[in-house]
């Protein structure tokens, strides 16, 4: 592969956002590339050989590899090169053109450029110091993501007996996973008084199985010195524990499905404008972040539920992309999406106006409401209302809007969420 | 009874124990009765201390305390029976490490004997780094003495080993103009100790050495001698040093005891078999108090003090480039420096430790209080938050009752050297600790034997290469080179997997994934090996050959993976089909 010539979009990440917007800038004409860190496409779904992917996207129900395979097979019919075990160092805004460092074992280092680059990069876990776990540093303290891969990749298990902390999706699967492979997974403590994954994954994967599901409970103690031996549980009230409500349980390794976080990590040096509630930058509805020719799509965006919704907003981005580095000199009408009432977070956090097209909102309440108005309004102006009868921080929700409804020489687009408990 | 004994008695019943009795022990005085609570016990020691003895012994009860036994390795057999050194060093932290390198420069058979899988287990893996500039001491102890000399020697002791050090200088940051007043008192404590550097600096040069410092404060005392490395990777480097130098490192074997004759160990009794050494070297750390007591020789006592320390993400240093702390005007811990920031060479920033007194001596829990205690500095710096840490850990100090250091002769077993008491500013002190230890060595065996030196000696250790710091164009030599450098493993820290083979096979091997992170940084990021940890575990099943399961995060029983799954299919030499 060449690396001299410059590229139209280089698309960083081979995960379904990535390998979606890589699909969609090369229909709309670009020349497009991808750079993957591991050996192969895929991104995390290599490891989630569990099924419920797909439905919105492909009106099927897909495991984790059959709906990478179903992107890995467009990737290959189109023929876009990819940089396999390609490590991407450094990431440079020069003029007009980005300049990516890698790093690989047949090139050495090397350098791409681009007109437009999207991230893809994905999110990582949270860990259990970054939720103040206490305790000595035993084996056996693992994320669900890591245990995802140690099973359904290499093979191993990393627990006879567990107890997962959080009701993360991730963490909902491996307890059915878990228990399948024959572990005992002594239950499921969530801090919060709500589950924080989708209900099917509770229901598919705690019900089904008998697994409890601890409410308002959390670990408050590792015990053991080189093994996980036991953790100590304790009920919770206002983030705090409840003292008198401690448990000890045995068991051979804590299981923590905490939370998510965008890997934005190599985007830091550029000070692009981030989201302090999505944790990933702030993008208009082409997904293009405040840096001219930087799209943005996928978990680095914002922490999806559905890998269909991060193929959405890779298509959204790759095509943008793709017109970004044919039209480069077109200036954005840059206005804010104003969030309020009852929102957790909305993306994106600002509209353009100068392309007029459909914009896709998406967006979480900040906690369950049995009933739920979303407005979205200009200038006294009613664009769109939405009614909801049961609205949960778990589960996403997006809506379309009409641009074309917004007059120009608007200031700021509001959104609100009045939610009813 | 003595005048000494006296006031010891007086200030016991002074500080409210008069049921506790003291007997005078050769020089030492030891105590001995019932306190209530463990803080009680402590007290008690520091009363008697500094009344004209060699030492405390502390051996007050405190019913109803739990404390812990040495951890000892489960192997047994006998690998070392029989053996004879000139020199066998017990206790591979720092300063066992240290001392081992500089008794390699002469021509001896020298041993170092570790209880645990790896060097640097304990207090050496366990604090935040820093090389101290040597103000912190009391004037006129061996503290102050060597933590100057042996800041002195670092920029020299690292360039010979490729460990990376900085010195960054230490700011003692004022939170009150009337801490001005105390500068000449400070500068003269500078003087008395012996540091060549230290000086005023104002508000205004403080806000343009530190952008982000927290905007009140009154100036400060700068030491520009500071320095911050890696305390485990300094360790290895030593060890590796010191074994291709010809000194041997023997892990998993512990001192269970002495066989004396006439004032002289004939035996070292071990897990692996009963040795003899020419000279015996007592760096055990915490434990030394207990191999001195094998010796009959246990004139000092030694007690925990325990700190936590909590780690920042990377992209945190940049904003602290010196170490800095805000001590309180009046009260505050008078055994700490009560901690602050240091930005580690890597570009980590280290926030703390605190200091607290425990019964226990190898029990390294955390509790959400000592987060608390040292979030406090993070307001000394306005970029930084706590939703930065990345994780935090815990050390334990090996406290004398006297607080200073014991590098000695025994003065009653004529073939044992003591190096006990070592906490801070022990590593700071190591390479100064160690000239003095071999000189103290050589000087006793002289009298028995002819000790040559080590025509061969080479200081020089040649480190691994690592790739993330260094210039493109090097990078992709060493790459062309060998291409395993050019696979990134650990994600957040950029490792490769040329980076994680190197450190399996050095002149003192990772064997566990915590030895790993010591020594090439793999999982010690972000993530926390979240996404690299598989991989590491692949390449340490090839490297080391040994089964997947077998693999240790530390130490015993502390098998990463437990079993292979039901279906578990062995796809490690099968051919993966690219997609492009």
């Amino acid at each position: 592969m060449s690396q001299d010539k410059k590229w139209d979009v280089i698309v960083i990440g081979g995960g379904p956002a990535g390998m979606a917007a890589a699909v969609s800038a090369h229909d709309s004409g670009a020349r497009v590339c991808i750079i993957e860190r591991e050996e192969r496409l895929g991104g995390i779904l290599k490891q989630c050989i569990h099924d419920g992917f797909g439905l919105v996207k492909f009106e099927e129900k897909l495991t984790g590899p059959e709906y990478a395979g179903r992107f890995i097979q467009m990737v290959e019919e189109r023929d876009i090169p990819v940089f396999l075990n390609s490590f991407l160092v450094e990431l440079k805004k020069q003029g007009d053109d980005f300049t990516l460092t890698l790093v690989n074992s047949t090139e050495s280092v090397f350098s791409l450029s681009s007109a437009a680059i999207v991230l893809a990069m994905g999110c990582r876990e949270r860990t259990s110091k970054q939720i103040f776990i206490h305790g000595e540093r035993p084996a056996g303290v693992i994320n669900a993501g890591l245990a995802q891969y140690l099973i359904n990749i290499q093979g191993y298990m990393p627990t006879k007996r567990c107890v997962i902390l959080g009701s993360g999706d991730i963490g909902l699967i491996m307890a059915r996973r878990l228990t399948l492979e024959g572990a005992e997974v002594e239950g499921v403590y969530e801090v919060l008084p709500e589950p924080s994954g989708l209900t099917r994954n509770i229901v598919q994967c705690l019900e089904d199985y008998r697994i409890p599901l601890h409410l308002s409970t959390t670990v408050t103690k590792v015990h053991g010195k080189n093994r996980v031996e036991g953790v100590t549980v304790s009920q919770v009230k206002d983030f705090r524990p409840v003292p008198g409500t401690e448990r000890y349980i045995e068991c051979d390794a804590l299981i923590l499905s905490v939370g998510l976080i965008p890997e934005n990590d190599i985007i830091e040096p550029m000070r692009v404008a981030m989201d302090g509630k999505t944790r990933g930058p702030c993008v208009d509805q082409n997904m293009m972040t405040l840096v001219d020719g930087m799209f943005s799509c996928g978990n680095c965006l914002h922490v999806n539920d559905l890998v269909d919704y991060v193929s959405e907003s890779g298509e959204i981005a790759g095509t943008h992309a793709a017109r970004y580095a044919k039209s480069r000199d077109r200036k954005r009408e840059l206005i804010p999406l104003k969030m309020s009432g009852d929102l957790m977070y909305v993306v994106p956090q600002q509209l353009d106006l100068s392309t007029g097209n459909q914009a896709t909102i998406y967006f979480r309440s900040n906690r369950i409401y049995k009933k739920a108005v979303l407005r979205v309004f200009s200038d006294g102006t009613e664009h769109l209302t939405e009614k909801y009868r049961i609205i949960k921080p778990p589960e996403m929700e997006r809506v379309s809007l009409d641009l074309s409804k917004v007059p120009p020489g608007t200031r700021e687009v509001g959104i609100e969420l009045k939610g009813t408990r | 009874m003595s005048k000494n004994l006296k006031n010891v008695v007086k200030a016991l019943k002074k500080a409210g124990f008069g049921g506790v009795s003291a007997q005078e022990w050769r020089k030492s005085i030891v105590l001995s009765g019932q306190v209530k609570t463990w803080e009680d016990k402590i007290k008690a020691g520091y009363a008697a201390a500094r009344k004209g003895y060699k030492g405390v012994v502390n051996d007050i009860e405190v019913p109803g305390s739990v404390t812990d036994a040495m951890s000892v390795p489960q192997v047994r057999d006998k690998a070392l029976e029989g053996r004879h050194f000139d020199v066998v060093v017990i206790g591979g932290g720092v300063t066992g490490c240290a001392i081992i390198r500089e008794l390699a420069r002469f021509d001896l058979k020298v041993a170092l004997l570790e209880k645990e899988e790896d060097v640097a287990r304990h207090a050496s893996s366990r604090n935040d780094g820093m090389i101290h500039d040597g103000f912190a001491a009391s004037p006129g102890t061996k503290k102050a003495h060597y933590n100057v000399r042996g800041n002195a020697a670092y920029t020299q002791v690292c360039k010979e080993l490729g460990v990376d050090f900085k010195r960054p200088g230490s700011m003692i940051l004022f939170g009150h103009p009337l801490y001005r007043l105390a500068v000449p008192i400070l500068i003269a404590r500078a003087r008395k100790n012996g540091l060549s550097e230290y000086r005023f600096v104002s508000q205004t040069q403080v806000n343009a050495m530190v952008p982000n410092v927290v905007p009140k404060h009154f100036g400060g005392f700068f030491l520009p001698s500071a320095g911050i490395l890696s305390p485990f990777k300094l360790t290895i480097a030593f060890a590796e040093n010191a074994v291709t130098n010809g000194a041997q490192v023997f892990f998993h074997t512990v001192v269970s005891g002495f066989d004396r004759e006439h004032g002289k160990i004939i035996k070292i009794k071990t897990n692996r078999g009963d040795l003899s050494a020419g000279i015996v070297v007592n760096a055990a750390g915490i434990w030394s108090d207990k191999i001195a007591a094998h010796a009959d020789d246990r004139f000092f006592s030694l007690h925990g003090r325990k700190g936590v320390d909590a780690i920042l993400d990377l992209k945190t240093g940049q904003y602290q480039p010196i170490i800095m702390a805000m001590p309180p005007l009046v009260g505050g811990n008078k055994h700490t420096k009560g901690g602050g920031l240091i930005t580690t060479p890597e570009g980590n920033l280290l926030v703390g430790p605190n200091a607290y007194e425990t019964p226990f001596r190898e029990e390294y829990s955390t509790r959400p209080e000592d987060i608390e205690q040292i979030m406090v500095h993070l307001h000394l710096n306005t970029k930084l938050s706590k939703a930065d840490i990345i994780t935090y850990f815990a050390g334990i100090r090996a406290c004398t009752y006297e607080e200073d250091f014991v590098i000695e002769a025994s003065e009653t077993v004529e073939n044992l050297v003591h190096v006990a008491g070592i906490q801070s500013p022990g590593l700071a002190s190591a390479p100064a600790i160690a000239e003095d230890v071999a000189g103290i060595v050589t000087g006793l065996l002289k009298k028995k034997m002819d000790v040559k030196r080590n025509e061969r000696f080479n200081p020089v250790r040649k480190a691994n290469p690592e790739l993330k710091g260094l210039d493109l164009k090097t990078r992709a030599e060493l790459i062309r080179k060998n291409p395993a450098y050019g696979r990134i493993v650990c994600r957040c820290e950029e490792i490769s997997e040329g980076e994680v083979i190197d450190a399996l096979h050095s002149p003192v091997p990772a064997t566990t994934l915590d030895g790993l992170k010591r020594r090439a940084r793999v999982g010690a990021g972000r993530c926390q090996g979240g996404f690299c940890t598989p991989r590491v575990l692949e390449i340490m099943s090839k490297e080391m050959d040994v089964s997947m399961l077998e693999i240790k995060k530390k130490g015993e029983n502390s098998e990463i993976l437990l079993e292979e799954t039901k279906g578990h299919v062995d796809y490690s030499n099968k051919k993966i089909k690219k997609t492009a």
